[in-house]
């Protein structure tokens, strides 16, 4: 099968998160956006490795190095959206007017 | 035949995954946008399978399906955020669509133009072992490996200090 | 693949990162166990922490070590900037003492947050290889994101965290998709000098651009370059202005680590395609970030814009690298490494004095610096030989931090960029002078005296004495910078 069908799902799905950062204005969902974002970098080094076969291990072990570093990151993003929440009660952020965004 | 059936699931799956994708960020309710954030996991790690890479694609469903995405809609929950429809979107939904759109058009381009030709053999008989993965991760890997453990506690000493009430 | 399972690992070289890890969990323990008076101990713990990290680097001057099959290089460079960061994280130890031992709880988790971060740094110096450096950006900006947000009854410093958090991970992801895009390209190698190779045989031009691109971008959020730097004076603002300290030092320095490792090592053999990015960046960076400056009035915002513009004299070093002519790479390398060290000891010195007199009868507002002169002498004093650092004027070290880029500059025979960066040393000049003079010449308006902690004071004290020092004798810098050449 042509790698290039996966670099382009990988590309579509890099572009549609980039268009959910630039217009989604809860941090939540910004934050699903960014995940989609991770992925597709996830579905090119995991493609990539299956197309380099036994040389390509590292791929897949940087893939899931990501992984890990995607569950701390959203740890502490949901931690931030609650505390924010529970002082504001709301979280988007265009919203915030303290300071410019 | 093999062949054919793992090209008529790719395309399955690449529909599927952006449709899903796309729902993610056009979605009116937050709950959606999280339970279509899952159908793209999902489908990643059905692709993985294919990819013949089994390990990560079930360390996809646990750790990205099972583990961040049920943070997330516990997070939706604990901030009670808005479930029913609202607009979520800022008023600049044109030019993100087009600078979307010129991205993917350019990665798109140079990465075919790039490979173009290039295929997988997914016709092997076994996949990327999982005790060869182990092996380079605690080898050549083994630094990054123990800094990502040092880089999990400080994020889940910092989560408990950020959401806790004090 | 066996033989590399058995190969042993590289302790001594491995020592300083085993020993701020063991003091980060320390200072964890030791918390957890002291009363709620005694928790400012965390902070002498975690200084004697970095001292003895520092002492194990010192441990390895002078060896030229890799270790775990090439991807962790202890060389004179990354020894050099490992030293560098435990100085920072020194002084960012002594402003932080006074500000956190009173209002702010987590004394003992700040502190290990800190000491993580740091971890990064040091990793960032030594790593030759792609995952580990994306590993080691991660571990200096994740703690930063809670370090941000420390101030938790305070709205600014909340959004101040998420939004550093979500410009954090979107630099992360568009950074993760070029490295994914490396790797594909380089043929499956990780190890940036295999990528040279690769590269250099590829052939495949519009793939790397492309690369590069997503990476230069993705870096770009995290050294704070015009136009991703939008987070960063509001983050600094908000957060606790020793994070904002640490910040605008540590980690952009660890982007820039990144940044420099990368360039070198695996895609010098294309600096044809991406010089001119980091000249426009460079121009963009140093203009954009003075005249911003120029009309702020809050000490931390000016501080964040002036670092924005310092950024950008750093960039005009990426800008000048020519693997055709190694001489001239060589000077851009090194005035880069005398650039970054000066950088950062003048920048935490204008920030420990801005958060010694906020805290201590005065704000973060410019107009009540007037008259500090009268209030506090030695910390006016100490302040103008920082801010006159940081106009790049004699009689401090700045003065040769950008005379040495601009060198190399001509002598790259680059003169745009070298009027560029003359321009901007004025537009610089201005702002920062506009402060000397305020505190020299204008009546007070705040009344009472500064008292500045002993500690803190002897700190800066040493600060301002090692940039004159430099200034006097600067060999005692380039011809350390001469020898960490990558």
């Amino acid at each position: 099968m042509p790698i290039s069908y996966f670099l382009v799902l990988s590309a579509l799905l890099f572009s549609v998160g980039i268009y959910g950062v630039l217009a989604r204005q809860n941090a939540v969902l910004v934050l699903l956006s960014i995940e989609l974002m991770l992925n597709a970098a996830n579905i090119n080094l995991v493609a990539f490795s299956a197309f380099l076969q036994e040389a390509g291990v590292a791929g897949q072990v940087f893939a899931l190095f990501v992984i890990a570093v995607a569950a701390a990151e959203v740890g502490i993003g949901l931690a931030i959206v609650i505390l924010i929440f529970r002082n504001r009660q709301s979280v988007d952020v265009d919203e915030m007017s303290l300071m410019k965004w | 035949m093999a062949a054919l059936a793992q090209e008529i699931l790719f395309w399955a799956l690449a529909v599927m995954m952006g449709i899903a994708a796309i729902g993610v960020v056009t979605s009116r309710n937050v709950v959606h946008a999280a339970l279509y954030l899952v159908g793209t996991l999902m489908g990643a790690a059905a692709l993985y399978i294919l990819l013949l890479a089994e390990f990560v694609a079930w360390v996809q469903v646990l750790v990205y399906v099972g583990a961040i995405v049920v943070l997330m809609l516990f997070g939706l929950m604990l901030t009670r955020a808005p479930i029913g429809r609202a607009n979520f979107d800022n008023d600049q939904r044109l030019m993100s669509a087009l600078t979307a759109l010129a991205v993917f058009g350019v990665t798109s381009y140079i990465m075919v133009r790039a490979f173009e030709g290039q295929t997988i053999d997914l016709t092997r008989e076994t996949g990327t072992l999982t005790s060869s993965i182990g092996e380079v991760i605690f080898s050549t890997y083994v630094l990054p490996f123990e800094v990502v453990s040092v880089l999990l506690l400080a994020a889940l000493v910092g989560a408990v200090v950020i959401a806790r009430r004090d | 693949m066996q033989g590399a399972l058995t190969s042993p690992v590289d302790w001594h070289a491995i020592a300083p990162e085993l020993v701020l890890t063991a003091f980060a969990c320390l200072v964890l323990v030791v918390d957890l166990f002291l009363a709620e008076r005694a928790k400012w101990l965390a902070m002498p713990l975690s200084a004697i922490g970095v001292l003895a990290t520092g002492a194990a680097t010192l441990s390895l001057v002078g060896s030229e070590r890799t270790t775990l099959s090439g991807s962790y290089e202890i060389d004179a460079f990354a020894l050099l900037l490992k030293g560098l960061f435990c100085v920072i994280g020194f002084i960012v130890l002594a402003i932080s003492f006074d500000y956190f031992r009173s209002g702010i709880r987590y004394q003992g988790e700040y502190y290990f947050l800190l000491l993580c971060s740091l971890l990064g740094g040091l990793v960032m110096s030594s790593a030759r290889d792609l995952v580990t450096i994306f590993i080691a950006i991660e571990l200096i900006s994740v703690p930063g994101f809670i370090m941000t947000g420390l101030r938790k009854g305070d709205p600014k410093s909340n959004e101040a965290s998420l939004k550093f958090f979500l410009f954090g991970v979107l630099s992360t992801a568009v950074m993760l998709y070029g490295m994914s895009l490396i790797y594909g390209l380089s043929g499956g190698a990780t190890r940036l000098d295999r990528i040279r190779e690769a590269i250099d045989g590829s052939g495949n031009e519009p793939l790397v651009m492309l690369s590069v691109f997503f990476v230069v971008v993705g870096f770009g959020f995290k050294i704070s370059a015009v136009p991703f730097h939008f987070w960063a004076p509001d983050t600094y603002e908000g957060a606790p202005s020793p994070v904002a300290a640490f910040l605008s030092t540590a980690s952009k320095i660890g982007g820039f680590v990144g940044l420099l490792v990368l360039m070198f090592k695996a895609f010098p053999e294309v600096a044809d395609i991406w010089r001119p990015v980091f000249a426009v960046l460079a121009t963009l960076t140093m203009t954009v970030g003075n005249l911003i400056a120029l009309k702020q009035r809050h000490i931390i915002r000016l501080l964040a814009y002036s670092g924005i513009a310092q950024s950008g004299y750093i960039l005009v070093a990426l800008a000048l690298i020519d693997p055709s002519s190694p001489g001239v790479s060589r000077q851009a390398l090194e005035s880069a490494l005398v650039y970054i060290a000066i950088y950062a000891v003048m920048d935490l010195g204008a920030f420990a004095a801005a958060v010694a007199y906020a805290r201590r009868g005065g704000t973060y507002f410019i107009d009540d610096y007037a008259g500090l002169w009268q209030r506090s002498p030695v910390l006016a004093t100490l302040l103008t030989g920082f801010l006159l650092s940081l106009a790049g004027a004699p009689p401090m070290a700045g003065a040769w931090a950008k005379l040495f880029v601009f060198l190399a500059t001509i002598n790259a025979q680059v003169y745009w960029l070298a009027v560029v960066m003359g321009v901007n040393a004025v537009i610089a000049a201005w702002y920062y002078l506009a402060v000397v003079k305020r505190m020299f010449f204008e009546a007070p308006e705040l009344e009472g005296p500064v008292e500045v902690p002993y500690f803190l004071r002897a700190v800066m004290g040493v600060a301002a004495l090692a940039l004159l020092v430099v200034f006097i004798y600067p060999p005692v810098i380039t011809e350390l910078a001469e020898r960490s050449i990558l």
